[in-house]
């Protein structure tokens, strides 16, 4: 899961960024508005942002309300040392999901960003549960068919992002964008090397190639469903 | 005491004591010409007996139709007593002419007359003639005093009346809200009480104009603290979040730059807090720049050294300047401090004091990326840092310098360095010759 992170103060920036990599959230970050502007405008695999409002270059409500005005449906929370309630209304009336006042804790942070992913997704319920699986972004623990599984951070991110839309298959692609961030060294294979790593500890059948497309989870097989629900 | 009973016991006495002198002269004056006229009386009396036969006196002197006070003796030329008008002990023969005699206690005015065959003396009692003039300035001084208490009523309203425009400022001040500080109505007041007005409302204007100062600063400063404490409340999430050795080492590192900092912005805080503006310099005190340049050179030697800049000490010349000197050594810390954490590592920071053209010159340049030349207007404004920079700076070091500048009447600029690589920030104050 791929954020952006719009924040002008250094030390801010550092440490935000360092907690949502623990959280598993792949994080990109910049200083500016402009910078903002053009990372949302070449980088269409973003799935929140983390936005400041006293910023360099171009104001965050200016930069929400482009974002807006062009359709882009992405989920905006304000991060703000601005905490008057007129400008927490006139945040959320142009568009932002959600208003966080600096300074805040980062256990909320990382709440209020899995609930906005939730919403996003159509879920209320905090829990995915499709094909078999069930993946827990708050503990990031997944199981498989009723069964514990261990993965890495990366493969959560995987997993997750094939079950944000479960059915349609993501090309190769659209993976390494949501699992990697700028700068990152990315070897020609990774992806093939995660999905290999995970049918190694799923099965063969948990995730399926489409030739050509890329990669899909499909609705568990019948009986596969059963058994889980009879080891449960 | 209140004005109007000061100017009403004033003008009540400056009333009793012209009454009285005038009632003290008139007494005298009446005293002096009723002292005539009762000498003249007495000479009158005598001279009409001097030519009567001695015997006829007795029957005369009635007829005179003079008061029972008065005292008619007559002596023949043996030195007889041959007529006394009243009964009792004789007056004591006098030298002829007006003379003053005691007698019983009594002072009596007695006029003599010699003539060769007798000695004629009328006298009267001294008081008759002064009860006279005691009367007649009585006459003038009761009229004064009986009237004392309708003066004074009118003294009283009308003083009251003259002072009322006081009295309506000091009702509009009780009455106006403790933290209001609009300006007092200054229209129909009289002339004397005008200034005072103006005076008091310019006092207002410029207590509002702190007040609101220093709300603003507040304001700015609660803002401008989100910052530093949001940056230490993330670190100290990730130090508890730490799991290992290193990474707890990692964050309390983090955790210890973050104190750093919120200690330095509020340590500026309060510098900026300090240099009250507009206000005097309490006591200005002779400040050799040259002098200040070298101390706060050793003072951020350490912070230069961390950096791995150079700070050197150039042209150091005698420049003298009257001044704050807490002030002056903040101005000159923080454009020193300033040039240090703007530079990058490996580069150098050149402080330079100096007289010229009868200004006294402090010069900070560094090799740092300078200030654009559109931003160098808006540098020097609380708390704004450049757009894009990475240091973590108060954004008021600028700010402090400006206003310690300003108070000393010392002019501020930013320019290119030397080489056109970084910032050069010259103070020039008005220069004081060495004495």
């Amino acid at each position: 899961m791929r954020l952006l992170l719009v924040e002008d103060d250094a030390m801010i920036g550092t440490g935000v960024r360092a907690a949502l990599r623990q959280d598993g959230y792949v994080v990109d970050w910049v200083q500016d508005g402009a910078a903002a502007e053009a990372a949302l405008a070449a980088e269409p695999a973003f799935a929140l942002v983390l936005l400041d409002l006293g910023l360099p270059k171009k104001d965050g409500l200016a930069l929400l309300e482009g974002l807006r005005r062009r359709g882009k449906r992405i989920p905006v929370l304000i991060i703000t040392a601005r905490d008057a309630v007129a400008d927490r209304v006139r945040g959320l009336d142009l568009g932002a999901d959600d208003y966080l006042v600096k300074p805040f804790e980062l256990d909320e942070l990382s709440a209020r960003i899995r609930a906005l992913l939730r919403r996003h997704a159509g879920r209320a319920e905090p829990v995915i549960e499709f094909g078999g699986f069930r993946l827990d972004p708050t503990t990031r623990k997944v199981s498989y068919l009723g069964r514990d599984v261990n993965v890495s951070g990366r493969e959560f991110s995987l997993l997750t992002a094939l079950l944000e839309r479960p059915g349609r298959p993501l090309s190769r692609a659209q993976l390494e964008e949501r699992l990697y961030g700028w700068g990152e060294e990315i070897a020609s294979n990774s992806v093939e090397v995660h999905v290999h790593n995970l049918r190694r500890k799923l099965g063969e059948r948990a995730i399926r190639t489409v030739r050509g497309a890329g990669y899909v989870i499909d609705e568990a097989p019948a009986e596969a469903c059963r058994s889980a629900a009879s080891s449960s | 005491m209140s004005i109007r009973r000061k100017l009403l016991l004033a003008l009540l006495a400056a009333l009793v004591v012209t009454g009285l002198a005038a009632s003290g002269a008139t007494w005298l004056e009446v005293r002096r010409q009723a002292n005539e006229l009762f000498d003249y009386q007495l000479e009158q009396m005598a001279l009409s007996l001097a030519d009567q036969p001695l015997a006829a006196s007795a029957e005369l002197v009635p007829q005179l139709g003079l008061g029972q006070d008065y005292v008619v003796q007559v002596w023949d030329a043996g030195g007889v007593l041959a007529y006394i008008s009243k009964n009792g002990a004789p007056l004591p023969p006098s030298t002829s002419g007006y003379d003053n005699v005691a007698l019983d206690g009594e002072d009596w005015r007695v006029f003599t007359l010699q003539t060769p065959d007798r000695t004629i003396q009328v006298a009267a009692p001294a008081e008759l003639r002064s009860g006279r003039a005691t009367a007649m300035a009585l006459r003038i001084l009761v009229p004064i005093l009986a009237t004392i208490p309708v003066y004074g009523l009118i003294i009283w309203l009308i003083v009251g009346e003259g002072l009322r425009p006081l009295y309506e400022i000091a009702r509009a001040i009780r009455r106006r809200q403790p933290a209001s500080l609009e300006p007092l109505p200054e229209r129909g007041l009289p002339d004397e009480v005008a200034p005072m007005v103006t005076e008091l409302n310019a006092l207002l204007e410029r207590l509002r104009d702190a007040l609101e100062r220093q709300k603003r600063f507040t304001a700015d400063a609660a803002h401008e603290l989100r910052s530093p404490l949001t940056a230490l409340q993330v670190q100290l999430d990730m130090l508890s979040r730490a799991r290992t050795a290193e990474e707890t080492r990692d964050a309390l590192d983090a955790l210890r730059a973050g104190m750093k900092r919120a200690s330095r912005l509020v340590e500026q805080m309060l510098t900026m807090a300090r240099l009250e503006p507009e206000a005097p310099l309490a006591q200005p005190a002779l400040v050799a720049l040259d002098a200040l340049a070298s101390q706060v050179a050793g003072e951020l030697e350490p912070l230069a050294e961390a950096r791995r800049i150079e700070l050197r000490l150039e042209r150091l010349e005698p420049a003298r300047v009257a001044g704050d000197a807490t002030a002056l050594h903040a101005l000159a810390r923080n454009l020193a401090d300033n040039a240090i954490r703007y530079t990058p590592f490996g580069g150098a920071v050149r402080l330079a004091a100096f007289s010229e053209e009868g200004h006294a010159v402090l010069q900070v340049e560094d090799t740092g990326p300078g200030i654009p030349a559109e931003e160098r207007s808006r540098v020097f404004d609380r708390f704004y840092r450049l757009p894009g920079s990475s240091v973590e700076g108060s954004g008021l070091g600028l700010a402090i310098a400006k206003q310690v500048a300003d108070a000393h009447g010392a002019e501020i600029a930013l320019a290119d360095a030397a080489g056109g690589h970084g910032l050069r920030v010259t103070v020039r104050f008005k220069a004081v010759s060495a004495a």
